[in-house]
């Protein structure tokens, strides 16, 4: 012990001959003018003003991105009840008409549907995506693919490469809550605006907070039903139907597609508002964690740089004490 | 049956099915009683833009809105 204490006021006194110069330069400065010293003490330690402020930004935008997730959550139970019930609306038809993806016909058209608003993952790049690939799969002579988007964040990604392919785009939807109403309106315009043998609906469906499945539904025109069911197959069956009162089949068969194309967007939108809700939430969730990990690792560095700017002072505040006794 | 005869004449008229079942739908709204009446039609607000294209240009957006 009194070996190591002596060995330490040995130090101390060694130390101002082992780094006599920077101890001089300091020294000196203090002495010549106080300007010249603050700016070598802005030298001597890093300001660490523009970490703080970096941290403070870091710590708003956390604030912000839970706020963010907090109201995703809230809207996601409304929207949820309501697109797992609706899809009640759809299934009658799938269980008569069937799903015929893989119709073969001329006018194609992609409903496309996607969110008005972004920071909501890969929803929108995925049907936009699906959407593509459909186009490209049904495409062939004389044969003409249309889009119909619904939301701004496809079109915006739809309008770089297939201007010229789309027919209608629809935005601002959900400025109140989705109704049938609302949807059925805008189903009617787009029938009434858009010639079609088959309309391909994208969209997402929603499965869990975590998952959600692309999908395509299939609606065909009246003319295009008739032609399958005489081909035969699942369709075929829709001659064992009795039809009551003086209709013909073929009015029936108009009536039941546009209440067929209505019903399959309404649950579509809704499965889509569903699944942006649930990838907004999942977004914000881990961009808040993210934003956590970023101020750790900031305020690591922060303390570090404080400690060693205390410890440079402290070490030369003693060392100059010791130089001046000893 | 009342309906049977009247398919040619909304079809006639330029309706599809789907105008005809939503003005029949709100008529059934209107037979509502009172607290119901309101809550039921308050609910059903239309409100979204729709904007046609031709030769890879939007034209000018057309704004729906019933309330």
């Amino acid at each position: 012990m009194a070996m190591a204490a002596a060995m330490r006021r040995e130090g101390k006194r060694l130390a101002p001959l082992i780094s006599s110069q920077p101890i001089n330069n300091t020294l000196r400065s203090s002495l010549t003018s106080p300007l010249e010293q603050s700016s070598i003490g802005g030298a001597r330690s890093i300001s660490t003003q523009i970490v703080r402020n970096r941290m403070k930004s870091v710590k708003n935008i956390q604030k912000i991105t839970k706020a963010m997730k907090m109201v995703a959550a809230s809207k996601l139970r409304a929207v949820q009840t309501r697109a797992e019930n609706s899809r009640g609306l759809w299934q009658p038809f799938t269980a008569l008409l069937g799903d015929a993806t893989s119709v073969d016909v001329k006018k194609n058209v992609v409903v496309t549907v996607s969110s008005d608003k972004g920071l909501c993952g890969g929803i929108n790049s995925t049907s936009v995506k699906i959407s593509r690939a459909l186009s490209k799969l049904n495409s062939g002579p004389d044969k003409e693919t249309k889009y119909v988007i619904l939301g701004e964040k496809a079109k915006a990604q739809l309008i770089r490469d297939s201007k010229k392919d789309i027919a209608l785009s629809l935005t601002e939807l959900q400025k109140n809550p989705l109704n049938y109403t609302q949807v059925s309106v805008l189903a009617d315009d787009i029938l009434k605006n858009v010639e079609y043998d088959a309309l391909r609906i994208v969209f997402n469906k929603f499965h869990s907070v975590v998952q959600f499945i692309p999908t395509v539904s299939t609606v065909l025109s009246p003319e295009i039903v008739e032609r399958e069911a005489e081909a035969g197959g699942k369709l075929g069956e829709l001659d064992s139907y009795e039809i009551e009162g003086g209709e013909t089949k073929s009015e029936v068969l108009q009536n039941l597609s546009e209440f067929q194309f209505s019903c399959v967007m309404f649950n579509a939108v809704l499965e889509n508002a569903c699944s942006e809700q649930g990838a907004r939430m999942s977004a914000m969730d881990s961009s808040s964690r993210n934003a956590g990990d970023m101020l750790d690792r900031l305020t690591l560095t922060y303390n570090r740089t404080r400690q060693a700017s205390i410890t440079t002072e402290l070490i030369e505040i003693i060392s100059g004490a010791s130089a001046l006794t000893g | 049956m009342a309906s049977t005869g009247a398919v040619p004449f909304w079809r006639a008229a330029g309706m599809t099915y789907i105008t005809y079942s939503n003005i029949c739908a709100n008529l059934v709204r209107n037979c509502l009683k009172e607290p119901h009446k309101t809550e039921a039609l308050s609910r059903e607000k239309v409100h979204f833009s729709l904007s046609k294209w031709s030769e890879g240009k939007p034209e000018k957006p057309r704004l729906l809105l019933v309330h």
